[in-house]
């Protein structure tokens, strides 16, 4: 009798022994996650989900940037754990010019003869014309970035394949590039900085016609479209957009300063001068923020953007502006990624490059993905699996040149889809894009 | 043992059965999924955002490709058979001459000058680290910028056009290919991606080369006397589209193919040429070697400039840019203000280098920043410091900025020079 009770005594203990060590098992996993770098204490400060997911993020970032690094870390030959801000550092302090807040900004002393001084240097400089053939006018196009390193470790590789992109672009329909990347003025950072960047340039550089802005998150997808210039030939700006999104539903969107054309005139000196009071950062961009968030439709709360400062203006000040200005939407200036990205294969199997608009578009531009800072609007993945697409994309219609295309629009390796031959001067590229008619010069050969 | 007993034995077996099995089912619970306290939603979104960034950036990183199907290694060449970059060509200067006569519009020369390519490109995937990708870019901008002042295109290169000739070697199929497409290139200028323009002003002195078909930096002594591995530098030199560059092209190819022919070329050139350490073949190594061994088949041709810095190494010239900026002036592209200061050995897009990083990187923001202030001058700025980003203003805005335009732009003032010589 006895025996058979400690019998049920110690079946009993081994069963409470049991579940008491699953109940630890389980307690243990609830309150430690699995991610060893993470302790409870960093959850609980942060000020907002948003901000702790991505300095959380970043971090672990960091250390898989390390954990990749080969070798010793000790090693001071090795790129993997040196950090950049050591050497980013300015020697030379000097004054800040501190804005007197009692001046309202300025982009610079007033000018209001330019197109008399332009026209005048012009004519003392014939070898420098404004017009580079038959209604081709001399273009300049302008973009940049951050002299910093972007924080996201791979952003500069894709400002990198952005610019290349662009070189592409550029060399086919003889366009020149100016990259930026020096803050000119410190009040007006961030998305304002293109505005004294171009007034700068268009007064540095009388023989340019049209100055392009392009941000450096757009990429060219149709090589071969030329801008129909004749088109403009009695407008001073062409952006991408609606007049009715812009003029009658005041749309924060309903045209976009992404990739935008300015005419080198008095007019633009007076468009930009007109636009900028809303950019010094500051009390001033903030209070402008939320005018502009008051006033146009659909727009978030957050401080003022040229974009939105832009459509406010013209929907002012119509009478002034808006003769002159072109909202162009028969191809894409501008091509939201989103409605465009997936649809590569759908334009490669009907279509043909030279069309510019939502057959093949001319410009995927990346809004919101922001490759180089933290975190964008759109999932990392897709954000930067699309730009691979986009990218290849538009470097096909370059291979094709020299019989070569990527394997696939998600692939970086190529294959030869011409073969080499001891004539290569017969063979003609498809697209006609090794010597096109817009890159020909009006010259009698000298050779 | 009776009956009752067992069936109270299994019972108990049963029960204690479903319980452990309940109790694990919660284990697992508790270990997958989503835990119950609390924070624990942020946590899983947190682990999510941080699971699907590393992996993304560790499938952009890798060189695996994933729609390619044939991940399989590329079958050796034969070494019996020799590799070739093309068909062989004999009449390139005859097929290129009818081009341009019957082309009007493409000439070869334009405004007087004769028209050159420049070549350049890094891998197409990202670099072993952020900081690589960063002074990729700052290269590119500094070569755009030389380039939009002296007229002269870019091709940046980001595809391997040859299997076979990956790396280094990457440049021959590629000049070859962009001769062949582009008759009306005079000269094709191949440039590392870890050059830098640091005279802005200087323009390459073309009528010094009329008679020769390859331009490239060295000493004519570490080559002759000494058959020195660093006599002449392939990292910035020039190539005349023609026929006899398509020659040397194809002489200089053999030694490429990656696998036992590049081995054993590096054998070859390791023990032939003075202070080359063993490593597999390189294209400069093989030149230097074409170029001796075969020095009366192309000698007479070729150009050895040491006049001024077409390729100038770094170590020497970097700690003296305050110096150079006191003393001189941008133009001479000699050891007084340099043309091109080339940061062989940094490999910044590596993951390690054969000098110091800090040394490396600080010397290159520095080269960076010399060649910027001679863009900047022209808008009014320089920057602070020859390392720090920030820039400061040298001269205040005017309301008739012609002047200015007419004194400072380089493109003007070189142009003129141009001009007077034609």
């Amino acid at each position: 009798m006895l025996n058979r009770w400690l019998k049920v005594r110690r079946s009993r203990a081994k069963i409470i022994v049991l579940c008491f060590v699953v109940a630890v098992i389980i307690l243990h996993g609830t309150f430690n996650p699995l991610n060893p770098g993470y302790s409870a204490d960093e959850n609980q400060n942060h000020h907002s989900d948003a901000h702790s997911k991505r300095v959380e993020s970043r971090r672990l970032l960091e250390e898989a940037q390390n954990d990749a690094a080969q070798g010793d870390n000790n090693d001071n030959k090795s790129y993997a754990e040196f950090d950049i801000a050591k050497i980013l550092i300015d020697e030379e302090e000097g004054e800040n010019e501190k804005p007197d807040p009692n001046k309202p900004y300025s982009l610079g002393p007033k000018i209001s003869d330019w197109d008399q001084q332009r026209s005048e240097w012009l004519k003392t400089n014939p070898d420098f014309p404004n017009f580079i053939g038959p209604n081709k006018p001399r273009v300049l196009l302008v973009t940049g970035s951050s002299p910093k390193p972007c924080e996201n470790p791979v952003g500069d590789h894709y400002l990198l394949k952005s610019i290349k992109n662009k070189i592409d672009y550029c060399r086919l329909h003889g366009i020149e590039i100016f990259y930026n990347m020096a803050l000119l003025d410190a009040e007006m950072a961030g998305f304002w900085a293109k505005l004294p960047l171009i007034r700068k340039l268009l007064l540095s550089h009388p023989e340019i016609e049209f100055l392009w802005w392009m941000d450096s998150d757009a990429m060219f997808t149709d090589m071969a479209y030329e801008l129909p210039w004749e088109r403009y030939k009695d407008f001073n700006m062409v952006m991408h957009g609606w007049n009715e999104m812009v003029y009658n539903d005041k749309n924060w969107i309903g045209l976009n300063t992404g990739s935008f054309l300015l005419r080198n005139c008095q007019w633009s000196l007076d468009l930009l001068d007109a636009w900028a009071p809303m950019g010094p950062k500051g009390k001033v961009r903030e209070e402008a923020g939320k005018i502009l968030t008051r006033e146009l439709k659909d727009r978030p709360v957050f401080e003022a953007d040229d974009q939105s400062a832009i459509v406010y203006l013209l929907v002012k000040e119509r009478a002034k502006w808006g003769e002159k200005v072109y909202l162009e939407n028969a191809y894409y200036l501008h091509g939201y990624w989103g409605i465009l990205v997936d649809r590569y294969e759908e334009m490669i199997e009907n279509y043909h490059p030279g069309l510019g608009d939502h057959r093949w578009p001319l410009v995927t531009h990346f809004v919101g993905c922001k490759p180089c800072g933290k975190f964008g609007d759109y999932s990392v993945e897709r954000c930067l699996r699309q730009m691979d697409r986009a990218f290849n994309f538009g470097d096909n219609q370059i291979l094709q040149m020299y019989g070569f295309t990527h394997k696939s629009l998600a692939s970086r390796r190529v294959k030869r889809v011409r073969n080499e031959t001891a004539n290569p001067l017969e063979v003609k590229d498809e697209l006609g894009l090794l010597h096109p008619s817009f890159k020909a010069v009006k010259v009698s050969a000298s050779s | 043992m009776p009956r009752g007993r067992q069936m109270h034995k299994t019972f108990n077996n049963i029960k204690i059965t479903i319980l452990c099995g309940f109790v694990t089912i919660l284990v697992l619970r508790g270990t997958i999924g989503v835990g119950n306290l609390g924070s624990s939603e942020a946590e899983a979104i947190n682990q999510n955002l941080i699971e699907e960034t590393n992996r993304i950036l560790a499938e952009i990183r890798s060189d695996s490709d994933p729609t390619d199907p044939d991940e399989s290694p590329e079958t050796e060449l034969n070494p019996n058979v020799t590799y070739t970059l093309g068909p062989k060509i004999t009449d390139w200067d005859q097929q290129r001459k009818v081009w341009l006569s019957k082309n009007p519009e493409f000439p070869n020369f334009v405004n007087g000058k004769a028209r050159i390519l420049l070549v350049t490109g890094s891998p197409p995937n990202p670099c072993d680290n952020a900081i690589g990708d960063h002074y990729l870019l700052k290269a590119i901008k500094n070569k755009i910028d030389y380039c939009r002042l002296h007229g002269i295109e870019i091709v940046y290169n980001m595809a391997h056009l040859d299997k076979e000739l990956a790396g280094y070697w990457a440049k021959l199929p590629l000049i070859r290919r962009l001769m062949l497409s582009h008759p009306e290139l005079e000269w094709i200028w191949w440039m590392d991606s870890d050059a830098f323009f640091t005279d802005m002003v200087f323009e390459i002195p073309l009528y010094k080369y009329e008679k020769y078909n390859l331009v490239i930096h060295g000493y004519p002594d570490l080559l002759f006397e000494q058959k020195s591995w660093i006599a002449l530098n392939t990292g910035s030199f020039l190539f005349r589209n023609c026929q006899w560059s398509l020659d040397l092209l194809d002489a200089w190819a053999p030694m490429g193919p990656k696998g036992p022919i590049r081995e054993e070329a590096g054998r070859i050139l390791t023990a032939n040429l003075k202070g080359r350490p063993a490593f597999e073949a390189d294209d400069q190594s093989a030149l230097i070697y074409l170029l001796l061994s075969q020095k009366d088949q192309w000698m007479d041709k070729v150009f050895i400039e040491n006049q001024y810095y077409l390729h100038g190494y770094w170590a020497g010239l970097v700690d003296r840019y305050e110096e150079m900026m006191e003393k001189y002036h941008p133009g001479l592209g000699d050891e007084r203000w340099p043309f091109v200061t080339h940061f062989v050995g940094c490999k910044p897009c590596g993951s390690y280098g054969d000098y110091s990083v800090e040394r490396c990187l600080r010397s290159m923001q520095r080269a960076f920043n010399f060649a910027d202030n001679q863009v900047l001058k022209l808008y009014g700025f320089r920057h602070r410091g020859l390392l720090g980003p920030n820039i400061k203003r040298i001269r205040n805005e005017t309301a008739t900025p012609l002047e200015i335009v007419d004194q400072l732009d380089i493109r003007r003032s070189v142009h003129g020079k141009t001009e007077s010589k034609s």
